[in-house]
């Protein structure tokens, strides 16, 4: 279907939903064009240098992938090569590849960690790779990103119902967390994704179950670890009224040293990426997930006990949406769902999660990446909706060429 | 404001299934319409895209505002909301364990 005589180049504009459709292209080898990106802005029109650096972690991450920009930087062409994860002699090194972040990057690093896990399942080796360099932010951002914890605690375990759970695994090697005006940190993570598979198993998940325990990290970055206590004190002290059984990992670092070359002192160092921060998840007795995050603003200024509190509402909201899947997980499950076999996936859904822009979305570039379209009806419960999708039975591109 | 004439009922499936792949609508307008958030249409749309159907198009360019996974939230307002003990009592319901069977005396 999308092999053979070349299909025309997908043309999409603006620079939102460009690692989605990036992921797409990747997964599906059609090439994409992508253009007006920011060529409104006076300010950095142009691709942004995070998302820069996810084009060469695909480059990295693939073989025979071309990748041409216009020279303000506005449009993009990407055509997509094979997934060859971290396989010997393309860029991997002793079966690891090194993707270092610039100290620009304002992201967290889940915002290249969940794209890559979408890849992972489909890719022709294992992928391994450890974020490294100026620019890693292991803890969720003020942009939106979640926290690496969260990609370990609430997104991998969601590959599960896929058939995909060996071998995955995500180390958080050094934490930091967004520098000084958001900028940069100097976190290292890794990444190994070793479960490949042909075609994600169909699912069909109906029943949220009810919240049975509550689980997190919370992480201090180069200030006192008692912030960690005040983080839990306060989350605890929202959420024991729903459950007893709440268990949060503390987890104190020193703040990362990175090199900070001056005139003077070619060789100095400064400490960036200090912090605090707490990762919820909540786990349903049918094991589904929903999760929370909160970070101390790069500025400072408030409170462990305020974020505290903050994010266990948060926690609490997602768990009044309800549903198979929370918000955060949610386009990375239906995305497996559309990559499954050629065969009807149901999963129960809340409306809030069901009806945000990001899931339309997501079934809007499906749909013009030649999946099929979702099926929608009543759930079960009030607010809940049973998404049906066909699956495409194009799960692995890359290695049915090969 | 479901009050809008002729607007149906929001917030209904079937409605979604309808709008959501109409590319004559941005996101935003498929979810305001489907939440029948979308009476005060002349507030919301930009001067002269209400003019006339013809020249309804899709807008092409989003406003650049990075992706986001977590959604922003009002916390003032949610601590509001769980503070309020009704709405804690129905969550309960969503939790397994605990007080469930009336040991809180409710």
């Amino acid at each position: 279907m999308a092999t053979a005589p070349a299909p025309a180049a997908l043309k999409f504009t603006g620079s939102k939903y460009l690692v989605q459709r990036l992921v797409l292209a990747t997964l599906t080898g059609r090439t994409i064009k992508i253009s007006q990106i920011r060529s409104s802005s006076h300010t950095s029109p142009g691709l942004a240098p995070h998302e820069v650096s996810f084009l060469r972690l695909l480059e990295a991450i693939t073989n025979g992938s071309q990748i041409e920009f216009s020279y303000t930087g506005t449009t993009v062409v990407y055509k997509p090569g094979l997934i060859t994860g971290s396989a010997a002699g393309y860029g991997a090194q002793g079966g690891v590849i090194r993707h270092e972040l610039s100290a620009e990057c304002r992201r967290g690093v889940s915002y290249f960690l969940v794209p890559l896990c979408l890849l992972a399942p489909f890719s022709k080796a294992q992928v391994n790779v450890i974020f490294t360099g100026p620019g890693v932010i292991t803890s969720s951002t003020e942009l939106g990103d979640i926290s690496a914890d969260t990609v370990r605690t609430a997104i991998l375990p969601s590959f599960r119902s896929f058939g995909i759970e060996n071998n995955l695994e995500l180390r958080i090697l050094r934490r930091s967390n967004s520098g000084r005006d958001g900028r940069g940190g100097g976190g290292e993570v890794q990444l190994v994704f070793g479960h490949q598979v042909r075609l994600p198993k169909t699912i069909h998940l109906m029943n949220a179950g009810r919240v049975k325990r509550i689980r997190g990290v919370a992480y201090s970055t180069g200030v006192a670890g008692a912030n960690n206590a005040r983080l839990i004190e306060a989350a605890r002290g929202v959420l024991n009224e729903f459950s007893p059984d709440i268990y949060v990992f503390s987890d104190v670092s020193s703040a990362p040293f990175v090199p900070a070359p001056s005139k003077d002192n070619p060789a100095a160092k400064k400490k960036i990426g200090l912090g605090f921060g707490l990762s919820l998840v909540a786990e349903t007795n049918t094991n589904m997930l929903y999760s929370a995050d909160i970070t101390s603003p790069p500025a400072g200024g408030e409170a462990p006990e305020e974020l505290g509190k903050k994010c266990a509402y948060q926690l609490l909201e997602a768990v009044e949406q309800g549903g198979c899947v929370g918000a955060v997980a949610a386009p990375t499950m239906l995305t497996l769902m559309a990559l499954g076999s050629e065969d009807v996936g149901r999963i129960a859904m809340s409306k809030d999660v069901l009806g945000s822009e990001q899931v339309v979305q997501l079934a809007r570039d499906l749909r013009a990446f030649g999946f099929s379209g979702w099926g929608l009806r009543d759930g079960d419960e009030e607010d809940e909706v049973v998404v049906s999708v066909v699956g495409r039975g194009v799960g692995n591109v890359g290695r049915k060429i090969t | 404001t479901a009050a809008a004439h002729g607007r149906r009922q929001p917030y209904r499936v079937a409605e979604l299934a309808r709008l959501m792949y109409d590319d004559m609508m941005s996101t935003a307008e498929v979810l305001k319409q489907w939440r029948g958030e979308d009476d005060g249409k002349d507030n919301v749309t930009l001067e002269g895209e209400q003019d006339d159907e013809l020249f309804r198009k899709r807008r092409e360019v989003e406003d650049d505002v990075d992706d986001r996974t977590i959604a922003k939230h009002d916390y003032a307002a949610l601590e509001a909301k769980w503070r309020d003990t009704d709405n804690i009592e129905s969550l309960r319901q969503r939790f397994a364990s605990t007080r469930v069977s009336g040991a809180n005396g409710e």
